[in-house]
């Protein structure tokens, strides 16, 4: 099983095939920019882009990537270029822990690469299944807004 | 030390069951040392090399951003370039620092990091390249980093964000080691309070689950009465496989006393039971009919922390290295020390970036699981809680029900009395056992529950007093304290109050307030927030502002204003929040503005979302649907103001969830005359 993992190719190890996505991008792969949150794709700490969309890695068996494109936090940057979205997130200061941004970027990225003009009501609509504990969603809106207008 | 059967490897795979019997943990807790910061032990966190500075951060970083600012604070002090400080978060190596708790970092910090950098600046101005610096103290007015200017003030790209922003690993679970397996301890559906252990488990079927590699029995002391049994897999998902296969049987006791928990915190009951015994203002209050009567309930709520607790595990030669997202990593060491009956010196704790705790990673659990599980195999092993496990297991804010009475006179409150019942919160259950419990109770009461139960005005014959019952789940710090729910109850009150009196609710307050700063917060959000000006009503929506203030710890102060939109059908939304912030001198005002923004979320929350569901004396929330926490759609627009302060700086990890929560109900309050007594609120209590 194949598949292309922030333009690469990479094979799928036989014994990863039924784990979850998240676990084989984290733990066989690390690349641990994806998180953990829940399990059950309620929280969107672990959101991918698998060809094009947004997508929950941890109700996304490894198996059912094969052939197609997955893109992680891991892969937005060229080189020490930041992609407009993650620059946007450090001038505005939106972690706080954190761990749900990779998350939070990766569902922001998806919305802005299908609606490159988001309405507020495009932003939430794209955005309420990503959760954040720390209360950042105030300027996780202000940084989508600014990455839009600086794209 | 307990029997120790290490694993062996057998055909086919590593396969085996390790440990026999269930060891017996010690019944004595380990309590946290909080020792005081001083400048001596600072010149621990910062050292200079070659050109370039270390600061090992004697915090813990878990979005607060204190790694940001103090490296301001070294940076001003220092006079070095922003880039010639590496930032390093701390390991049990260096010299023991209390816990991160309780909004302290910057207050009780920053001077004594700015003291060693000013003493370190000197030294190398004056030729020191090697050895240790004596710190000689120097008023603080010399030290540059506690004034405004320069650096402070300002608001650098934070620590560790660009690392956030690309993935890179900074938090526990992103710890990958050569050989590393997966972990998890298992624990019966039952009162983390009473007696429970493995009966019995269907170890071949567990044996053909693809990636098993062994069952635990010593799998570390008891969480509670709560004995698990350990399962240890090559791939995390094989632990759902095998915790299945395992079809395991509990012993179980109980049920537990205080199982109906609703029961056991009902003000009513109690104070029909007697008089409580913890009292925090004891001014006698006159008899005779009161003007205010309210009750107040608040139920038991989670953390939340998108990062479920996480921690690796190394045992190698007998000596044990943790990587832990935790609040207080030298805890952590003495528990492990104590735990497995080791050498101080042979633990290692490595903090890490922790994903949001809020009060709830003070204590050692999955840290303590890693550990045997590493000890019974000897390889590394990660170990992450299922989200399901950190509602059943980890502590929480405790449920707390209050009734507060206040008479007035001419305008003025000139009696007032406020009983509350909660379970324990700075002794938590979670690492205070029962018959020590018994000592504090007597001796000590919890000043966790008693937090901001003064009420920040002058009120007259004014009494507060409160009692404590240990739940079947465990209860302990949650941001704040009990400052958010004492303060929404005593917000509640002063606005019903302000209503009888005929009163603004602003001037009300105002009249009340003896504190300048706290006035001050107040009439400054009331300007930001354009108090006086009437809401445009909206076709179908029933509208109303409120607002509230508060003083956190005697030292911070906020206040907000909320707006909100109550539909026919009860459905609430707060469409508008305002806040107005003092903390003394702002060393980093995006910062603070962000966790002012935080509480405010958190406010929100605490109105109408946060109830940990319980039954039977168990939690039963499995995924955040069960414990729901705010979504972006239902946060609104945020401004927050900051006083700008000639005072030493101080807290802002929790000052604000004192005026927000108060602020949003009393919104509700003034857009459909209905106060609320019981949170979250519930949609049929204010349909039209």
């Amino acid at each position: 099983m194949l598949f292309t993992l922030n333009g690469e190719s990479r094979d799928i190890p036989a014994d990863w095939a039924d784990e979850p996505l998240l676990f084989l991008l984290s733990e066989a792969f690390g690349l641990t920019g994806s998180k953990f949150g829940c399990g059950v794709g309620i929280c969107g700490a672990c959101t991918v882009i698998i060809d094009g969309a947004a997508a929950r890695a941890c109700i996304t068996r490894a198996s059912d990537v094969d052939g197609l494109s997955v893109r992680t936090i891991e892969g937005l940057a060229t080189g020490d270029v930041l992609h407009p979205v993650q620059q946007a997130w450090l001038d505005l200061g939106v972690p706080q822990c954190g761990y749900c941004q990779a998350g939070q970027i990766m569902a922001a990225v998806a919305l802005l690469e299908q609606v490159p003009d988001p309405t507020p009501d495009d932003i939430d609509g794209a955005m309420d299944g990503n959760l954040c504990r720390c209360g950042t969603y105030p300027r996780i809106r202000a940084a989508i807004s600014r990455a839009a207008e600086q794209a | 030390m307990r029997r120790r059967t290490l694993l062996a490897a057998a055909a086919g795979g590593l396969v085996a069951l390790i440990g026999a019997g269930v060891g017996v943990w010690s019944q004595v807790p380990v309590i946290p040392e909080r020792p005081a910061p001083d400048a001596g032990a600072a010149l621990g966190w910062i050292a200079h090399r070659n050109g370039r500075y270390t600061l090992t951060l004697p915090r813990a970083e878990m979005g607060q951003n204190i790694a940001t600012a103090l490296k301001q604070v070294a940076c001003a002090e220092l006079g070095a370039d922003w880039d010639a400080i590496d930032v390093v978060l701390h390991a049990t190596e260096m010299s023991r620092v209390k816990a991160t708790v309780g909004s302290e970092s910057v207050m009780l910090f920053a001077e004594p990091l700015a003291q060693a950098c000013a003493a370190l600046r000197d030294a190398l101005a004056a030729g020191q390249a090697t050895g240790l610096v004596t710190v000689t103290l120097r008023p603080v007015s010399e030290l540059r980093a506690l004034r405004a200017g320069g650096l402070i003030g300002t608001s650098p790209e934070i620590v560790q964000g660009r690392e956030i922003v690309t993935g890179a690993p900074l938090y526990a679970a992103d710890v990958r080691l050569p050989g590393m397996l997966y972990g998890r301890v298992l624990r019966a559906p039952a009162s983390v309070e009473v007696a429970s252990r493995p009966r019995q488990w269907s170890l071949d079927a567990a044996r053909a689950v693809p990636g098993f590699v062994a069952v635990v029995e010593e799998c570390g002391p008891p969480i509670g009465q709560s004995q698990g049994l350990g399962i240890v897999a090559s791939r995390p998902a094989a632990l759902d496989a095998i915790a299945e296969a395992l079809q395991l049987d509990w012993d179980m006791a109980g049920p537990h006393p205080r199982s109906d928990i609703a029961r056991a915190i009902d003000i009513e009951a109690r104070l029909a039971e007697g008089k409580l015994p913890h009292v925090v203002m004891d001014d006698a209050p006159e008899d005779g009919p009161w003007d205010i009567d309210l009750r107040l309930d608040i139920p038991m709520a989670a953390h939340g922390p998108i990062e479920p607790r996480a921690a690796v595990a190394k045992w190698q030669d007998g000596s044990l290295t943790v990587w832990a997202g935790t609040q207080d990593a030298f805890y952590i060491r003495d528990f492990l020390s104590h735990a497995f009956a080791l050498r101080a010196g042979a633990v290692t704790v490595q903090s890490c970036r922790i994903g949001g705790a809020f009060g709830g990673k003070t204590i050692c659990t999955v840290e303590a699981e890693a550990a045997a599980l590493t000890i019974a195999t000897g390889a590394p092993v990660k170990v992450q809680w299922t989200r399901a496990q950190e509602y059943a297991l980890g502590f929480h804010r405790p449920p707390s029900s209050h009734r507060i009475r206040a008479r007035l006179s001419k305008g003025r409150i000139t009696d007032w009395d406020h009983s509350q019942i909660s379970a324990h919160i700075m002794f938590t259950s979670a690492v205070v056992p029962p018959w020590m419990q018994r000592g504090t109770d007597m001796f000590a009461g919890d000043g966790g529950v008693a937090r901001g139960m003064a009420a920040p005005y002058v009120l007259g014959r004014a009494r507060a007093a409160y009692d404590m019952v240990r739940l079947p789940v465990h209860t302990g710090p949650w941001r704040g304290l009990g400052a958010g729910p004492n303060a929404l109850a005593i917000e509640s009150a002063i606005d019903d109050a302000a209503l009888a009196a005929g009163v603004d609710p602003l001037a009300f307050r105002l009249a009340h307030i003896a504190d300048p700063l706290l006035a001050g917060v107040l009439t400054r959000v009331a300007e930001i927030a354009s108090w006086e000006r009437p809401l445009a009503p909206i076709s179908g929506l029933r509208l109303g502002r409120g607002i509230a203030c508060g003083t956190y710890k005697d030292t911070s102060h906020a206040a907000a204003v909320a707006d909100v939109a109550v539909d026919a059908t009860g459905l609430v939304r707060v469409t508008r929040l305002w806040c107005a912030h003092d903390c003394g001198l702002v060393i980093n005002p995006d910062q603070v503005r962000a966790q002012c923004e935080g509480n405010l979320v958190w406010s929100l929350g605490m109105v109408l979302t946060d109830d940990l569901p319980t039954a039977d004396g168990h939690v039963t929330a499995q995924t955040f649907a069960d414990a729901p926490i705010p979504r972006m759609t239902e946060v609104p627009p945020i401004t927050v103001d900051l006083i700008q302060s000639n005072r030493p700086p101080l807290g802002a990890g929790e000052t604000a969830i004192v005026a927000g929560p108060g602020a949003i109900a009393n919104a509700i309050r003034a857009a459909t005359g209905r106060r609320l007594t019981r949170f979250p609120v519930r949609p049929g209590d204010l349909t039209a």
